[in-house]
């Protein structure tokens, strides 16, 4: 027979309070918070630190009185801008822009992925993938210098191509309808062969099996792509298109200054270029301002818009 | 006929081979189990008569066809994965309809046979839902739909019971014994696991380093094993191999090892091998445990006894060997401690060559 009456009663622990527990879960994990700390204070500083000086949207701001002691003006300076005929300008070529960048843009990095998951030979796979992926790492300001050389109008190879078929030449870059097809063709060149990436990223996680058992099926190539490759990598797709439509008042502003002109101002002046031109070059901060926080508050719509949408229809959401 | 015919098989990856001409023929309706450990070619065997894998070397025939040359959709076979291969954004009756719709079905005959199908698999409440909505074992009957919808000539099942837990792979094992009676389709079932292989197959075909070890029934299998290999893989405990000295006393033969005189059947081959080394092999079942004034007894060291609930196993060293005893609980139990050796009749134990493995002739025993 054993004698239980050497056993202590447990004791009762009282619960842990919610500051106790961080308090014990920092210490358990310092090494990791440490590592974290840089991207917070990067944070703090350059993100959230500068959401202080969002209020000269709502002030006469004046550089010599400072943020503190500008008066306030409520929402004169958003009246300004809806009666400026160049910032609604600068709203619809910002939508119309983003929207071609998107209905184009956005499917040509998955179509890449998809056309380098098909190749066989590896060698072409991996060169064709360095030669799209190399424009990305070439600065902008080159880019730009390649456009203007290629579309210039005496020795553009794309004007010598235009005069060897017996055409007239054209100044692309001072007309204004061509602004955008050249501005959205650039963006594409430039970026889709590295935003494939994320795509064959996403297309190496899908499981061989699942081609192999549609292979036993009978499923062609094709049909893999369509009813395997496409499905099993639509949350990234999705995820990526949010984040996209996040951005889609961020028209590529480095671009844009470096192509447009003065000429092409009624089709290429973006929100963007529009707050630079007020803010830096006219010194209207707080005109600037607004301009931003419009800008700012439309692209959190957007993106709360599309991930809820997302959420709903194909249970894929960032958030 | 839809049998399976395996002619000189050979597999090779550059200048490695992994399997070295298989030969086999599986009957139509039968159930035929490929097992080994792993990297025993089994699962490469699977798959080159799938079609998924290049044939090296040799030929495939499938229901009195050639199929080396043939794309695997035109073999007329139906696989069912490890991983299940279900698509995760399709639902229960499209993954099952997901072979038919590829070959153009009409909507009537996918409906119809996704409601058969569904019937027969008890998936008929869960037709709606996606495959991470499921359990493990309605994932792994959804991958069988998808290959009876098919009405295939073969199934071929690659280790599709592993990533399910003990209690549903038994159950599932049993599912699919039920099926294969029900359907009588010819299948060619991979596992590594001995039991599934016993239970399930007609005939077992026990692999090894790319080659075929040995083919036939469980029991032949179980009591006649052609080698240690065999005789080691199949078996729950596997079969105790001793090593020992034979020895002639009159007309009779004993092993002789760590002091112990195990009488052995009197089989011809014996005689050549009297002062040569043979491989003993005893299964733990075939043992009597022994206590103390027990005679003739193979004396062992205990070292710890497992409970099973009506039997337990005994692990013991022998010959400086582990040596293990399936002994029955019901009438012995509070002895087991005890046991200090064992008994056995000589007719039970199997004799292997010392140097190359092989069972000596002369000692199967019947089925």
């Amino acid at each position: 027979m054993s004698d239980a009456s050497h056993i202590k009663p447990r004791a009762k622990t009282a619960p842990m309070s919610r500051g106790a527990r961080i308090v014990d879960v920092l210490k358990r994990d310092w090494q990791l918070y440490v590592m974290l700390l840089p991207t917070i204070i990067w944070l703090l500083l350059f993100l959230y630190k500068p959401m202080y000086g969002l209020q000269i949207a709502f002030k006469d701001y004046s550089v010599f009185r400072g943020i503190a002691n500008s008066p306030w003006v409520g929402f004169e300076h958003f009246e300004t801008l809806f009666n400026n005929d160049q910032f609604i300008r600068a709203i619809r070529n910002t939508v119309v822009i983003s929207f071609w960048s998107l209905l184009i843009g956005f499917p040509v990095p998955i179509l890449l992925a998809l056309l380098f998951n098909e190749v066989l030979n590896q060698k072409f796979k991996k060169t064709t993938q360095t030669i799209v992926y190399l424009p990305h790492f070439i600065s902008s300001v080159i880019i730009a210098g390649i456009v203007i050389a290629a579309f210039a109008p005496s020795a553009g190879i794309v004007n010598t191509a235009i005069r060897a078929l017996g055409g007239e030449a054209i100044y692309f870059l001072t007309k204004p309808e061509w602004f955008r097809p050249i501005f959205i063709g650039t963006g594409i060149w430039q970026e889709a062969g590295f935003q494939s990436i994320v795509y064959l990223a996403a297309i190496a996680g899908v499981s061989p099996t699942l081609y192999e058992s549609a292979v036993v099926d009978g499923a062609s190539r094709w049909q893999m792509m369509w009813k395997i490759t496409i499905p099993s990598i639509l949350p990234t797709i999705i995820i990526m298109l949010i984040i996209r439509i996040g951005n889609i008042l961020e028209v590529s502003f480095e671009m844009i200054i470096l192509l447009y002109q003065p000429a092409t101002y009624e089709t290429a002046d973006v929100v963007n270029t529009f707050i630079y031109r007020q803010g830096l070059q006219g010194g209207q901060y707080d005109l600037a301002a607004a301009a931003g926080l419009f800008n700012a508050v439309m692209a959190f719509t957007l993106v709360m818009a599309a991930n809820a949408l997302s959420k709903r229809y194909s249970r894929t959401s960032l958030w | 006929m839809s049998g399976v015919q395996l002619e000189g098989i050979i597999k090779r990856y550059g200048a490695v081979q992994v399997v070295h001409g298989v030969d086999l023929n599986v009957a139509e309706k039968e159930f035929v189990v490929l097992v080994g450990p792993s990297g025993c070619g089994k699962s490469t065997t699977l798959r080159m008569i799938a079609g998924l894998e290049e044939i090296s070397d040799g030929e495939v025939t499938i229901d009195g066809r050639m199929v080396n040359r043939v794309a695997p959709k035109d073999r007329d076979v139906a696989m069912v994965f490890q991983n299940y291969a279900l698509y995760p954004h399709l639902n229960v009756a499209d993954n099952i309809a997901f072979g038919l719709r590829i070959r153009r079905e009409s909507k009537e005959v996918i409906a119809s046979s996704i409601d058969e199908v569904a019937g027969i698999l008890g998936l008929t409440d869960y037709l709606d839902r996606r495959p991470a909505d499921l359990s493990g074992g309605q994932r792994q009957r959804v991958a069988m739909g998808r290959a009876i919808v098919r009405r295939p000539k073969v199934f071929l099942f690659d280790e599709p019971l592993s990533n399910l837990d003990a209690k549903l792979r038994t159950q599932m094992r049993a599912e699919i014994k039920r099926l294969h009676n029900r359907l009588g389709v010819t299948s060619i079932y991979v596992t590594h696991d001995q039991v599934e292989a016993m239970t399930l197959a007609d005939r077992i075909v026990v692999m090894h380093d790319g080659r075929i070890e040995q083919v036939g029934s469980p029991m032949e299998l179980f009591m006649n094993p052609v080698n240690t290999f065999v005789a080691s893989f199949l078996g729950s405990p596997p079969m105790n191999q001793v090593t020992a000295k034979v020895e002639k006393v009159g007309s009779d033969f004993v092993g002789v090892f760590a002091g112990n005189r195990l009488p052995l059947a009197r089989l011809g081959d014996l005689e050549a091998r009297v002062g040569q080394d043979v491989v003993v092999g005893i299964r733990p079942e075939y043992v009597t445990p022994a206590t103390d004034g027990v005679k003739d007894q193979v004396r062992i060291e205990l070292d710890l006894v497992e409970t099973l609930g009506s039997e337990a196993l005994l692990h013991a060293m022998l010959a400086n060997a582990p040596f293990v005893i399936k002994a029955d609980t019901t009438s012995a139990a509070s002895k087991l401690s005890d046991v200090t050796g064992f008994t056995i009749a000589p007719e039970l134990i199997r004799v292997f060559d010392g140097e190359t493995g092989l069972a000596l002739a002369g000692q199967d025993r019947p089925v």
